[in-house]
């Protein structure tokens, strides 16, 4: 199938008694840029390493490009950038890069790649005196030293500060404008939610939501309807609050003034304000906010262990 | 491929540790020996001091340079994550200790060259031909320690290789004649010693005697054993990424 760029079929991993990836089934198909969200634990590298075939799955197959692993990055079409990966010392950061270009396939200029990476001006210095933030870019030069077809990143930007963080994903964004797919493991939600035009959740090994992030929002019922009901405008009975289509969640707190503020987390909040009117309330001070992915991550990876510990 | 042997060469020469340890010692001790001694003096069966040492010295450079270049960095670079690294370019998996032994062997040279030197200089006569066969047996002599080294830099972490490696070659050393001869006492077990059977590879330049084939197939013997192990322990290394 052509249309695959990665494919895990029912994959499965563990170390001793430790399930790192648990019936893992996903497809990434061309030109997408996916973020793979988890908290720490949650199979995120295990799952790049067995896409790459630095790892062998126990069940299940994985495949990229149609092919083995191995194949794909024999043939250039994979860059990687690990947190595992380590750089070698006592060589200048030209040489290493002139050598990543060298031994790629299809390698492109080290020059150049230096200037996408912003690490032209490190060219001179030995790699053994980097600090962490400019190791990551020297990292990020070797995983785009020849014309790959996907670009594999894992949490990329750990330790590079504000500003080179957004000339890295200016970088990325670059690459994947160019029509490549990228797959990135985060742990800053913002970068998933801004750059990911599709979000896979991993959690406790298992897949536990993939959309985008919008999707993922809405699933987590991620929009907050806030308002007060005053004494003055009529009584509200709390089932009929309960009641609306999208609720799944409300907080109802009682001011000592009678004042009743509200807030409902919802999945469907244009219902969910309109059946407020149609009961015939009279919400004040309305306000319909998105939660943002953060809030619903932690709703969704929440749910899961809930459901877990039945 | 070319370009990481190149790269692994340029680094080993960059690498200061490496020429004050592998070239520079050597040669202190040799000009040692030969004053300690008295450059005149004969020792195991006839031979002179210079002659012996020269030898000797020659090979516990060569040893030297090529167990810390291969097990330590093999060893180091197994943790730092850069053979991981390695794995995830077009590179055939064996590129990486192929390249290590590359320039394991180029780097020997200088430790062998630089006592030659030295060992001329102080009146070891040779025929040309006898310098060039003799560079030539200690050199090619090296892999075998060279496949030693890569095997230990497999079998165990950075913190744990040091000492192994520097205990495997003082014992290798002390009883195989680097820094005396080997005594009649001793000469059964030194038979079992690699650092030995390399020295003896010397032995053809004295005069009424040829090239020692015992130790030649002794040393091809431990050879094929380093390199299996190296082997097995490389897969096993590649199984757990």
């Amino acid at each position: 199938m052509s249309t695959e760029v990665a494919a895990f079929r029912q994959v499965s991993k563990s170390y001793g008694t430790v399930q790192a990836v648990n019936g893992l089934d996903l497809v990434l198909r061309p030109g997408e840029t996916v973020a793979l969200l988890g908290p720490n634990g949650a199979g995120k590298s295990s799952s790049l390493d067995l896409l790459l075939g630095l790892r062998e799955p126990d069940q299940g197959t994985v495949s990229l490009f149609g092919g083995s692993p191995r194949a794909a990055i024999e043939a250039g079409r994979v860059g990687a950038m690990l947190q595992s990966g380590g750089l070698l010392g006592e060589v200048k950061v030209r040489e290493l890069v002139r050598f990543a270009c060298d031994v790629h396939p299809r390698g492109h200029n080290p020059a150049k790649v230096m200037e996408q990476a912003g690490i032209t001006e490190l060219a001179e210095r030995k790699v053994d005196k980097l600090s962490g933030g400019q190791e990551q870019r020297v990292r990020f030069a070797l995983a785009i030293a020849g014309a790959n077809d996907l670009i594999v990143l894992d949490e990329p930007t750990t330790g590079m500060d504000v500003s080179v963080r957004r000339q890295f994903w200016a970088a990325m964004r670059a690459e994947a404008d160019a029509g490549r797919t990228v797959l990135f493991a985060t742990h800053y939600l913002e970068e998933a939610d801004s750059i990911a035009d599709r979000v896979l959740v991993l959690h406790r090994g298992r897949l536990i939501a993939d959309g985008t992030s919008a999707e993922i929002k809405a699933k987590a019922g991620a929009r907050r309807i806030s308002f007060e009901l005053h004494p003055a405008d009529g009584a509200a009975e709390e089932s009929v609050l309960r009641a609306l289509p999208g609720t799944v969640g409300l907080d109802l707190t009682t001011r000592p003034d009678g004042v009743r503020s509200v807030r409902i987390r919802s999945t469907d909040a244009d219902a969910g304000v309109a059946g407020l009117y149609r009961a015939g309330l009279y919400p004040r001070a309305l306000e319909v906010t998105s939660l943002g992915l953060e809030q619903a991550f932690l709703t969704i990876t929440g749910e899961a262990d809930e459901e877990n510990a039945r | 491929m070319k370009t990481l042997v190149q790269l692994e060469i340029l680094r080993t020469l960059r690498n200061k540790r490496y020429l004050m340890f592998t070239v520079l010692y050597p040669a202190l001790l040799y000009v040692f020996f030969i004053s300690a001694y008295g450059s005149a003096e004969t020792v195991a069966g006839g031979l002179s001091v210079k002659t012996y040492f020269m030898v000797s010295m020659a090979t516990f450079g060569a040893v030297g340079a090529v167990l810390t270049g291969s097990a330590q960095r093999i060893s180091l670079e197994r943790k730092s994550g850069w053979v991981r690294q390695l794995r995830l370019t077009a590179l055939p998996g064996r590129a990486y200790t192929i390249a290590k032994i590359a320039s394991c062997a180029v780097t020997t040279l200088p430790a062998i060259v630089v006592v030659f030197v030295i060992g001329a200089f102080e009146g070891v006569s040779l025929s040309a031909t006898e310098w060039l066969g003799l560079g030539l047996a200690l050199w090619l002599g090296s892999f075998v320690f060279a496949a030693l080294g890569v095997a230990l830099g497999y079998a165990a972490q950075p913190d744990a290789v040091q000492p192994i490696v520097m205990i495997v070659y003082m014992l290798m050393a002390l009883l195989g004649g680097t820094w005396f001869p080997v005594g009649d006492s001793l000469r059964t077990v030194a038979q079992f010693n690699p650092v030995y059977l390399y020295n003896q590879l010397a032995t053809f330049v004295q005069p009424g005697q040829s090239l020692d084939l015992a130790a030649v197939a002794g040393l091809l013997g431990f050879l094929v054993v380093f390199v299996a192990g190296a082997a097995f322990l490389y897969r096993k290394d590649t199984k757990q990424a």
